[in-house]
């Protein structure tokens, strides 16, 4: 057998029968299910399958994207899949024990290297972060994954990102992600599964790998994937399953990939997205390009050459499936600390246990000292559902993965940002990086 | 099956699913309802529907239906009346989602693309895979072989269901 990529690997292991087209029916270890794509599926095989799920123990539930409900239909939908999962026997997490489906199935323990898993939720790709193969899907799929064990994929190519050096200058990996974004394009990932390796990888904590894996959808690709080491297994060890009886598979070496990119990680600052895609990024002290889509310059309300760091904002966030895990609220608190911030902030933590530990560790006291509003986990206004949507006009720094128009609220604006430049933006009141608040510190 | 329709034509690249269908709409148990809100997340979205009342078939950019997982917004065109989507490329979920519910996702070059942007009308033969915008030639295009038979007939959920044995056999061996 010639030496392949660690997703070929998974790929091969979980193929159960080629099917015409390029296609294959791919077995799923895990379907992750939340309460907004999950009831179409499962009320379609209540009403024309029996009722009958593939494996009840393959499937983990959820109250993710609004917790709790706000209203009477987002109620219906919670009660449906509550009631659907103790009728079928599937471990669910109901508000109080809860999170954002991508940080309370990592936390918990449920993904081990190896595995497949799928979620009707296109960043389902952060779980890559474990070296599993894990996608999202539409409901329909979501479906036929709890009714057959499988989903119907066509084999995606496999784009190798090497990223050389080590993330140094105050940058993270979410100036990675968006970094990779810019660099191999908006869809510049379409049709692949992006597989990260390199000495900036290998040194980045299983926090850090899953906010870069998270954004490999915002290339339009597959999924992202990072080959489990001794960072995967202690990080596993320490969940409450703490599995064990997994194996870690490599790539092979001399493999050969579909494409291949090479990032130095030495030479990412800290980033800020200006347009209305998450590839449309510069560094936080630069301007606007000068060859900027017209259609993103109109719709952001900005000029070539503009200086990024003099964008007023309107509002701050910090939370989401790509940046409110523990690691990137203790980030955000450090610039919080002992500083108040001058615009409405908003810090919402990606699941309860987060909060909890948070909570343990006096970040909620530095967030409200600061003036900031601390909340429950949910996803709150990242896709613009609750708990800080944006009127339109309203500029709005935040570490969630989406500027898209409208993502927010109907004309609001976005600009994607790591925790801490966030912070620093709540406290100026502008686009800032941390790197300015200890200048402002400290006078020369 | 054939698909003869009005055109619209939404020449932009990247219209994204919370563009197709914003998030405030995904508070449905099933796909009902998603018809009315169609492109309610493009500022102009309601008056490009308007303006072609009747269209089937979308004519627009390159990497439609990224972002969002949603299969809402291949609903929302579904009900809206759209039967099929031409394209240069799709987001690989959408895409997925659209054989799922019966609209024909359409790759074609940009260069062909923008031609069938001016075309009032086309017709689409899903079986033999050639579109015929009005007094023009035909041209043929590709669709996946395996999720063209979902269209056709059948479609998603019973063929995995004809499945089941299989995988139970393969997962007991594995």
């Amino acid at each position: 057998m010639p030496p392949r990529s660690l997703f070929a690997k998974i790929w091969d292991a979980h193929v159960v029968e080629e099917l015409p087209g390029g296609n294959a029916l791919v077995f799923m270890d895990l379907v992750v299910a939340h309460e907004i794509t999950t009831p179409p599926g499962a009320l379609a095989i209540e009403k024309n399958f029996d009722d009958r799920l593939y494996d009840p123990r393959r499937i983990v539930a959820m109250i993710d994207h609004v917790a709790p409900a706000k209203d009477s239909a987002t109620a219906l939908q919670a009660q449906t899949v509550r009631t659907w999962a103790k009728r079928h026997g599937i471990v669910f997490h109901d508000i109080g024990d809860n999170g954002i489906c991508h940080v309370i199935v990592p936390e918990r323990g449920y993904v081990t290297p190896g595995m497949t898993v799928c979620c009707g939720d296109s960043h389902t790709c952060t779980l890559g972060a474990f070296g599993t193969f894990s996608l999202g899907i539409g409901s329909t799929a979501q479906a036929g994954a709890m009714l057959a064990g499988c989903l119907v994929l066509q084999r995606p190519k496999v784009m190798r990102v090497n990223v050389t050096g080590r993330l140094g200058n105050g940058a993270t990996a979410k100036d990675l992600a968006l970094t990779v974004i810019a660099t191999i394009g908006f869809r510049g990932g379409t049709g692949h599964v992006l597989e990260y390796t390199g000495e900036a990888i290998d040194a980045l904590t299983m926090e850090q790998r899953m906010t870069l894996c998270n954004m490999a959808i915002e290339a339009g690709a597959t999924t992202g994937l990072i080959a489990a080491d001794a960072t995967t297994a202690a990080y596993l060890a320490e969940t409450p399953l703490a599995p064990t009886g997994w194996r870690a598979e490599h790539a092979d070496p001399g493999a050969v990939y579909d494409a291949e990119v090479t990032i130095d990680g030495s030479r990412i600052r800290p980033m800020v997205s200006w347009g209305t895609n998450p590839g449309e990024c510069a560094p936080v002290d630069g301007a606007v390009p000068h060859d900027a889509s017209a259609a993103s310059l109109a719709y952001m309300d900005l000029r070539p050459g503009q200086l990024l760091a003099e964008l007023t904002m309107d509002q701050a966030f910090i939370g989401s499936c790509t940046n409110a895990r523990i690691s990137d609220l203790r980030a955000a608190a450090e610039v919080f600390r002992g500083r108040r911030v001058s615009i409405p902030t908003i810090v919402t933590p990606g699941s309860q246990a987060v909060r909890r530990q948070a909570e343990r560790e006096g970040l909620h006291d530095i967030f409200q000292d600061a003036g900031a509003l601390w909340t429950h986990s949910s996803c709150g206004p990242c896709l613009g559902m609750s708990m800080g949507v944006l009127a339109p006009g309203m500029r709005c720094i935040s570490s969630s993965n989406r500027n898209f128009p409208g993502r927010m609220g109907d004309g609001g604006r976005v600009h994607l940002a790591a925790p801490a430049v966030v912070a620093a933006s709540a406290i100026l009141g502008r686009i800032a990086s941390p790197a300015e608040l200890i200048r402002e510190a400290v006078p020369a | 099956m054939i698909v003869t329709g009005d055109v619209l034509a939404i020449e932009r690249a990247n219209i994204d699913t919370d563009q197709i269908i914003p998030a405030r709409h995904l508070t449905r148990l099933d796909d009902s309802g998603m018809g009315e809100h169609c492109f309610e997340g493009l500022p102009d979205g309601a008056a490009l529907l308007a303006s072609r009342p009747h269209a089937k078939i979308l004519v627009t950019g390159e990497n439609f239906g990224c972002g969002s997982s949603r299969e809402h917004a291949a609903w929302a065109l579904v009900q809206r009346g759209f039967r099929a989507v031409i394209a240069p490329s799709f987001a690989r979920i959408f895409e997925e989602n659209a054989y799922n519910n019966g609209l024909v996702p359409i790759a074609l070059p940009q260069a062909v693309v923008d031609a069938l942007a001016h075309a009032p009308r086309i017709e689409v033969d899903v079986r033999t895979e050639v579109l015929y915008p009005a007094g023009g030639a035909g041209i043929p295009f590709a669709l996946d072989p395996l999720r063209k038979a979902f269209i056709l007939g059948g479609g998603y959920l019973p063929f995995l269901a004809g499945k089941l044995d299989a995988v139970r056999a393969w997962e007991a061996a594995r």
